[in-house]
């Protein structure tokens, strides 16, 4: 019989391994539960579907961004609904950590803290480029054209990696603080009202009154606008850097937050 | 040994007394309901917020030509009442599977009361519950601007409409509940209230729709039930408008409650 030594002296070389191993748990464990990933894709291809063929007519008014249907327009909107829906299965794995006692053998063991959290946002992380990558690939099957090509494919891939480490984060620092499950699933009426109170389903520039002022401001709008600029308009390095932008600077704020949360929770141990 | 037939007498005193026990569990429902509100509260807030987004958000649908009506929130709000009830008559299978995993549905089973009647309570339940949402979101969405030009008829058929498809998604969890014998099973209680609602002219009327869902929502009984409940908000109250949904309503809840009834009577305390 073999056993793994990990190494015990908190070197870079040893946290990554420890990273790269919890990673694969969490991938392996979200893997196995297909009742916790197939809604998030489910869900946003259905709406896409059905809108597709609601709105089919309603292209053509005056205002709506010249697209040829309504997939082209709705593209990244799909694409960011699935990564917001999924992003906080991680942050909801650690909460169950939490409560059944596998957090704390984890910080008594000689692993480093850092991995623990790195471990747990990276298999959600991983889920969302497979979402946006199968998303992309089927609203090409169905006629949908990136106008700005495979970089801009990209930039949307890495833009939900992106979201997804961001709504992960804050994930993270609801799960450390509470410790329950149920209240990092509570996350998701907001995550909702986010989604629908923006432009993720139809121009801001149509929308009249105080809701079109809050859906004009609303950072989930910042996001979608200018990767619609990618896929309808073509490649532009200002709408490929705002999005990645806002998002990198989400991502660091809410995982910057989420070791804080965690030292402070080790320092009440 | 033959029964002897009950005279007249005896009849009226069992149809008391079965009206008596259908009180008894449709108050025990509501009593429940107001110890924990947290049942109702989704029901109401959902179709308030669908209300507010729906009519924000495509506000500008009201400029597409053949669109029924230059305000928006006429056409959603009894889209997002709909919704409201078909959640608030899930009640009845909620209490129910609950009564069903605590073992209190085997006292009720063992009880002299006829079974129809265990049926029948909670889903008087669910048709008061349903008054709740349809109320709130209605007065919510005057005070938005929308305007009832149907009057007290258009009313009538709003709330027929609720109560019928509060009763009908009442049957269908029933259905399931009874099946299943578990408050998860209404899981799938939920995909059929959406497909039932977005594969309609819940959003976009008909002739404004194309493809595969144009055909899915003509066929779609809830097409039928809108149209009931929406003529109030569209002009005047018609016969033409108003059978169809009744017959679809009257359809789906025998329907669904011959099924709920057939699992019930399969169940063994």
């Amino acid at each position: 019989m073999t056993a793994t030594v990990v190494e015990a002296s908190p070197c870079r070389a040893g946290a990554i391994a420890q990273a790269y191993e919890l990673a694969r748990r969490s991938t392996v464990n979200m893997w196995r539960q297909p009742q916790a990933w197939a809604p998030g894709l489910f869900f946003p291809l259905m709406l896409t579907a059905v809108y597709a063929a609601q709105f089919a007519k309603a292209i053509h008014q005056p205002g709506f961004p010249p697209v040829d249907s309504y997939l082209d327009f709705v593209l990244p909107a799909s694409v960011l609904q699935a990564v917001a829906f999924g992003a906080t299965g991680g942050a909801a794995e650690l909460a169950k950590d939490i409560e059944n006692g596998f957090f704390d053998r984890l910080v008594t063991s000689p692993v480093s803290r850092v991995s623990i959290l790195v471990g747990r946002i990276a298999g959600s992380a991983i889920f969302a480029g497979f979402q946006a990558g199968l998303i992309m690939v089927l609203l090409i099957a169905f006629g949908v054209t990136i106008k700005g090509g495979v970089a801009s494919a990209a930039v949307i891939m890495i833009t939900a990696v992106l979201l997804a480490l961001g709504i992960g984060g804050l994930g993270l620092v609801l799960a450390l603080r509470s410790g329950s499950q149920e209240i990092v699933q509570s996350t998701f009426p907001v995550l909702f009202v986010l989604l629908f109170v923006s432009g993720t389903f139809w121009p801001t520039s149509l929308m009249k009154g105080w809701y079109g002022n809050v859906a004009r401001h609303n950072p989930i709008t910042w996001i979608i606008e200018p990767l619609r600029e990618l896929v309808i308009e073509g490649w532009s390095w200002g709408s490929a850097g705002r999005a990645l932008g806002i998002t990198f600077g989400l991502a660091v704020f809410t995982t910057s937050l989420a070791f804080a949360t965690m030292r402070a929770r080790l320092r009440r141990l | 040994m033959t029964e002897s037939p009950l005279t007249t007498g005896q009849r009226v005193s069992s149809i008391a007394h079965d009206f008596g026990v259908f009180r008894a569990l449709t108050a025990r429902g509501m009593m429940r309901m107001r110890r924990i509100p947290a049942l109702i509260i989704p029901a109401i807030m959902m179709p308030m917020f669908f209300v507010i987004a729906f009519s924000g958000s495509f506000s500008a649908l009201a400029n597409v030509e053949g669109f029924p009506t230059p305000r928006v929130i006429n056409w959603m709000v009894p889209y997002a009442i709909l919704q409201g009830a078909s959640f608030a008559g899930m009640g009845a299978a909620g209490g129910t599977a609950t009564d069903i995993e605590g073992g209190f549905f085997d006292r009720l089973l063992l009880a002299p009361c006829r079974r129809p009647i265990l049926m029948v309570g909670p889903l008087g339940y669910s048709a008061l519950r349903s008054l709740i949402p349809t109320t709130l979101v209605l007065l919510l969405s005057l005070a938005l601007g929308a305007d009832l030009p149907g009057g007290a008829l258009g009313l009538l058929c709003l709330y027929v409409a609720a109560v019928g498809v509060a009763l009908l998604f009442g049957t269908l969890g029933l259905a399931f509940v009874y099946k299943f014998r578990s408050l998860k099973s209404l899981s799938i209680v939920q995909i059929f209230i959406f497909g039932f609602m977005f594969l309609s002219i819940g959003q976009v009327p008909l002739a404004l729709q194309s493809g595969w869902l144009q055909h899915a929502a003509r066929l779609n009984p809830m097409t039928n039930i809108l149209r009931l409940s929406r003529q109030g908000f569209l002009g005047h109250v018609t016969w033409h408008g108003t059978w169809p949904g009744l017959v679809a309503i009257a359809g789906l809840v025998l329907g669904f409650g011959a099924v709920a009834y057939r699992n019930l009577r399969r169940i063994v305390p």
